[in-house]
């Protein structure tokens, strides 16, 4: 995995450049100026935008306050997803900044989950690395580490620190010499066309046969209407495993079969694994236009 | 999907019918639902509507999902007063019986949280699925040592339940006892029944 840190570390500081406006109907004491800040994309909204609060607080009563929430074109913005992967199911075809609506009244509970603390935030991810876990070592591992291992990897998370996170997910992210690889991948995948939030199934690294498998496998596998069928000439849907930009991080954009890694590889290269829940692999789909 | 597992997405289905068909007899309201995608294996659920019959009405909305990667079922809930508008986590902890809140407080992965609902994509609460196994597997250790027949979902949900409100009638437990399929762990060849798809 030595030889992927370059990656592991373009993924863990990739950026947004993001613009917030406030609300045309928000209730304000004098004119509320846009906020621009770069969003890590491997964080959560709720976790990295207290300086965006207190700035449109500053022009605002407080009995016009309640919870803050976001919003883009119209789509409330759900802050237990990891940033990276808002922005490019949503607005990586748009041109930067990103522009992003923030909200502080009508919160909408039918669409978003509450977020009243960083607790609220730390046990959502706590929560996506144990279940990731489970799928890789039958929670073997996060189980047998200390509470305060824990507790570092949200440090980490919560405080950009590469080094520290690293130091603790590095042995979530290593299996037995006798086997091959996880048990499961930890995986879920995005896309804008359909209801469904995501696809998450139980998926093998290794094959029966021993052959390890490859990204373009496990779409076959789950998502095949995303595939398409070699060629046959058509550009076809892209994935974006979650990343940073696409020029700077190696292995992001499976070629569809031509160049493949076994997913076991970039599994542990970190390009497939989200940075935010850096154990669930979060892929988005979307439809190219070529 | 392999069944490797103790409680395989299978077992899970099997034991979800034969739930299903006593509460079609007793008339209390669970339906059996498969997520529209024909490409998957389906995530199911089944939910009830259940009015409490105090002054203020509140209604409760059960679905019993499977989690594949835990492996066990996982009960996901909300409840919204009559004019449609929702219960806060405070409310739902205020509707806790005083028994099950020590309980609740002392074991944080019992513990309620929102969540979102993998199939609806709407927030839901949730009892945390990842200590299941640990109460479950005495249940069914015991059961398969005095010979007798249990419905995971049952026992599971009787547990599980009372905590959120949702009380099984205890004619689900005499229905289990009669329940002609022992899923047998080592048997990894049960035929789940057929369940109608809408």
């Amino acid at each position: 995995m030595t030889d992927d840190k370059d990656v592991l570390r373009d993924v863990w500081f990739g950026r947004i450049p993001t613009c917030f406006t406030l609300y045309q109907d928000e209730i304000t004491e004098r004119e509320a100026e846009p906020y621009y800040l770069l969003l890590p994309r491997v964080s959560y909204l709720t976790l990295v935008t207290d300086k965006v609060k207190k700035h449109f607080q500053k022009v605002m009563r407080q009995e016009d306050i309640s919870e803050i929430w976001f919003e883009y074109e119209g789509t409330p913005l759900k802050w237990h997803y990891p940033i990276g992967l808002l922005f490019d199911l949503l607005a990586s075809s748009s041109a930067l900044p990103w522009n992003i609506t923030v909200h502080f009244k009508s919160f909408p509970e039918k669409d978003l989950l509450h977020c009243p603390s960083k607790d609220v935030i730390e046990a959502h991810f706590m929560s996506c690395v144990k279940e990731a876990d489970a799928l890789k070592h039958k929670s073997q591992v996060i189980n047998e580490m200390q509470k305060k291992d824990h507790k570092q990897l949200w440090m980490g998370l919560q405080n950009d620190r590469f080094d520290q996170f690293w130091a603790i997910n590095r042995k979530l992210m290593e299996y037995p010499a006798e086997e091959n690889g996880f048990r499961y991948i930890p995986f879920r995948i995005y896309q804008t066309t359909t209801e469904r939030p995501f696809i998450q199934k139980l998926f093998r690294p290794v094959a029966t046969d021993g052959q390890l498998h490859t990204l373009g496998d496990l779409l076959k596998e789950v998502c095949p209407s995303a595939v398409a069928p070699e060629g046959s000439g058509r550009a076809g849907p892209a994935a974006t495993a979650h990343g940073p930009s696409r020029s700077a991080a190696r292995g992001i954009f499976p070629d569809r079969g031509t160049n493949p890694r076994p997913l076991h590889r970039q599994v542990d290269s970190q390009p497939l694994h989200h940075q935010g829940s850096p154990i669930l692999t979060l892929i988005s789909l979307f439809q190219s236009s070529g | 999907m392999e069944e490797d597992e103790f409680f395989g997405e299978e077992t899970f289905q099997h034991y979800c019918a034969e739930f299903i068909k006593h509460s079609q007899k007793i008339g209390d309201g669970w339906e059996w639902r498969t997520s529209k995608e024909a490409l998957e294996p389906p995530l199911d659920d089944f939910e009830v509507t259940e009015p409490t019959t105090a002054t203020e009405v509140i209604k409760y909305e059960y679905h019993v999902l499977y989690s594949c990667s835990y492996q066990v079922p996982v009960l996901y809930f909300r409840a919204s007063f009559l004019d449609g508008s929702p219960l806060a986590l405070k409310d739902i902890w205020e509707g806790v019986h005083e028994c099950y809140k020590t309980r609740l407080l002392h074991r944080p992965w019992d513990t309620i949280t929102q969540q979102e609902h993998p199939i609806l994509g709407q927030p839901f609460f949730v009892l945390h699925p990842c200590k299941t196994n640990e109460f479950m597997t005495p249940v069914l250790k015991n059961s398969q040592k005095i010979n007798r027949n249990v419905n995971y979902i049952t026992s599971w949900l009787s547990m599980v339940g009372p905590a959120v409100g949702l009380n099984l009638p205890l004619s689900y437990a005499r229905a289990a006892f009669q329940d002609e399929g022992n899923v047998n762990r080592q048997d990894s060849s049960i035929e789940p029944k057929s369940l109608e798809e809408p």
